[in-house]
């Protein structure tokens, strides 16, 4: 097998073939500031200009050397198009939605050109864009937010918690069950426009419910969408997941992407054999504050551990120095 | 009456919101001492969420639950406190800082926080520095909590304790900071008084800063 960044993210996947090295990819956002300098494209133009975010995107792979491109890079994607006022933030602050529409949870109406709408169609207008550039040589990242976190956005994140607390099991069900198709629809979207892979983020983090929530409410709605979207899906759940990890390998997906707090080898050593592994260099303290020598010895740790794709934990704060994005990729030029 | 608090204590963590305001009722018209009621019954609940919260037992839905009980029952009691009312162990300002529109985090602290028998005012999200030390200077709090969940916020701690001391209020108040990117390495290193990675360790905080535990 040939050691080209798209053979060895494909590869590590399904537990393959190892290359020369190990793939250093990205599930979640790798733009910082001095990336936008150096691609000359910055926020909030590259959440709302399909050719600026194909850039961006393109500029993690072409200037710090990541295997993947992953042209999303806010999580308020689908939120817009289901009613969300989102704000596209600037330079040095992400997007975030400004009101939940749906806080009394009544039925969401789910357009039915939803995938038409700019905030949708500028990702898959990005993908295609990349498919052209570094289609088979790169990875092409999509992503998409699963119900559960549609569903914070829709009514809000203590609302929702709230009403897991207060056994609305209906009210709740129902949501996810209306929000549930949007994920599919754009993941479906995302692989014909050109990914070879998507990321399902859904935030049922351990940091706000527990793993009796998530086999109760989502488990069964991310085994439906795994069994019914083709293609290869990666799940992203932040905070300590440490307690629920044989729930997300039963749910059906082909990798997981998890955070420092959940250490690597314990991971690698429950369900490494049944999900490839992706992660999972620590952000705030290592990427943000540390040095170079630092996010090469978390990477090294995950790489010893048997991670599959080496990668930030997660989206990487704006102000994180490229010399420590550039530090992850030359730990993986290390070998294994 | 020891049952009667054993009960509605019982009830708090377990989130019987429904079931509580009897208990309570019943307690009152039982002539159950006030005070005992609220800090045994009530703030003793609390307590014992936080820290099955803190083991990981239960998760944020389960104390927004048992919050919204405690709420209930004390809003049954507190008309009927003589005097300034319950006695507050001491006076919070909490917010999130500017540029930062998240607040659960703040919410569960100020949830506890208010559990565990202090006064707490949440300013809100998205504070500016200024607005801070405005409300220092005219609230005087014992503390002042900050929360950033991003890490392009969290240099606007360091701003609002840079502020306090130009003003000279800094001496007059606790600071504590925490959030998802914030750590005591950083809390130190920007002059804070503590760092609590969760409401409960918030709690603790307050306490001793208060010298209360």
């Amino acid at each position: 097998m040939k050691s080209t960044p798209f053979n060895l993210v494909m590869s590590a996947l399904y537990n393959g073939k190892k290359g020369a090295r190990p793939p250093a990819g990205n599930a979640t956002s790798i733009v910082c500031h001095d990336l936008m300098d150096a691609s000359g494209v910055s926020f909030p133009q590259a959440h709302v200009d399909a050719n600026a975010m194909a850039e961006l995107a393109l500029a993690g792979h072409e200037t710090i050397g990541f295997d993947t491109v992953m042209p999303e890079y806010s999580v308020h994607q689908e939120a817009a198009a289901l009613g969300c006022e989102v704000d596209w933030g600037s330079r040095d602050q992400m997007p975030d939605s400004r009101n939940f529409p749906y806080a009394d949870f009544s039925d969401v109406v789910v357009p039915e050109n939803i995938l038409e709408k700019p905030s949708m169609r500028v990702v898959l207008d990005a993908i295609s864009i990349l498919r052209r550039h570094v289609g088979g040589k790169a990875a092409i990242v999509g992503k998409v937010m699963g119900p559960w976190t549609l569903a914070y956005h829709m009514a809000g994140t203590q609302n929702l918690l709230l009403h897991v607390g207060l056994g609305e099991k209906d009210k709740i069900n129902k949501m996810l069950r209306r929000l549930m198709p949007v994920t599919t629809a754009f993941a479906r979207a995302q692989f014909q426009a050109g990914a070879d892979i998507v990321v399902l983020a859904d935030h049922a983090t351990g940091n706000l419910v527990g793993p009796y929530h998530y086999k109760e409410y989502l488990l069964p709605i991310h085994q439906e969408m795994t069994a019914t979207i083709e293609g290869p899906l990666i799940l992203h759940v932040c905070g300590n997941c440490t307690d629920r990890l044989e729930l997300f390998a039963d749910a059906g997906f082909d990798g997981y992407h998890f955070e420092w707090q959940v250490d690597a080898k314990a991971a690698v050593e429950r369900i490494g054999h049944r999900m490839c592994l992706v992660g999972n260099v620590n952000n705030a303290q290592t990427l943000f504050q540390g040095s170079p020598e630092d996010v090469r010895k978390q990477a090294r740790y995950a790489v010893e551990a048997g991670v599959s794709i080496i990668a930030p934990e997660c989206a990487i704060p704006l102000s994180t120095p490229m010399d420590n994005l550039k530090a992850l990729v030359a730990a993986v030029h290390e070998g294994y | 009456m020891s049952d009667r608090i054993a009960t509605i204590k019982k009830a708090i963590v377990e989130g019987k919101h429904t079931e509580i305001e009897t208990m309570v009722r019943e307690a009152i018209g039982d002539k159950t001492d006030l005070d005992i009621l609220i800090n045994e019954a009530l703030i003793g609940a609390m307590d014992i969420v936080g820290k099955m919260f803190a083991a990981g037992e239960i998760f944020v839905p389960e104390m927004l639950v048992s919050a919204a009980t405690m709420k209930k029952g004390l809003a049954l009691i507190k008309p009927l406190l003589t005097g300034d009312g319950p006695q507050s162990k001491g006076a919070i300002l909490i917010l999130t800082v500017k540029g930062d529109l998240h607040d659960i985090g703040k919410n569960l602290v100020t949830i506890m926080l208010e559990g565990a028998g202090f006064n707490v005012l949440d300013l809100g999200v998205d504070l500016s520095a200024e607005k801070v030390i405005s409300k220092v200077e005219e609230l005087k709090p014992d503390i002042l909590a900050l929360s950033a969940l991003l890490t392009t916020t969290m240099p606007e701690m360091e701003k609002v304790i840079k502020a306090l001391e130009s003003r000279g209020l800094r001496d007059g108040v606790k600071v504590m900071v925490g959030g998802a990117p914030v750590d005591s390495k950083f809390a130190d290193k920007i002059g804070a008084d503590g760092y609590g990675k969760d409401a409960g360790e918030a709690v603790q905080l307050a306490k001793t800063f208060l010298h209360l535990s």
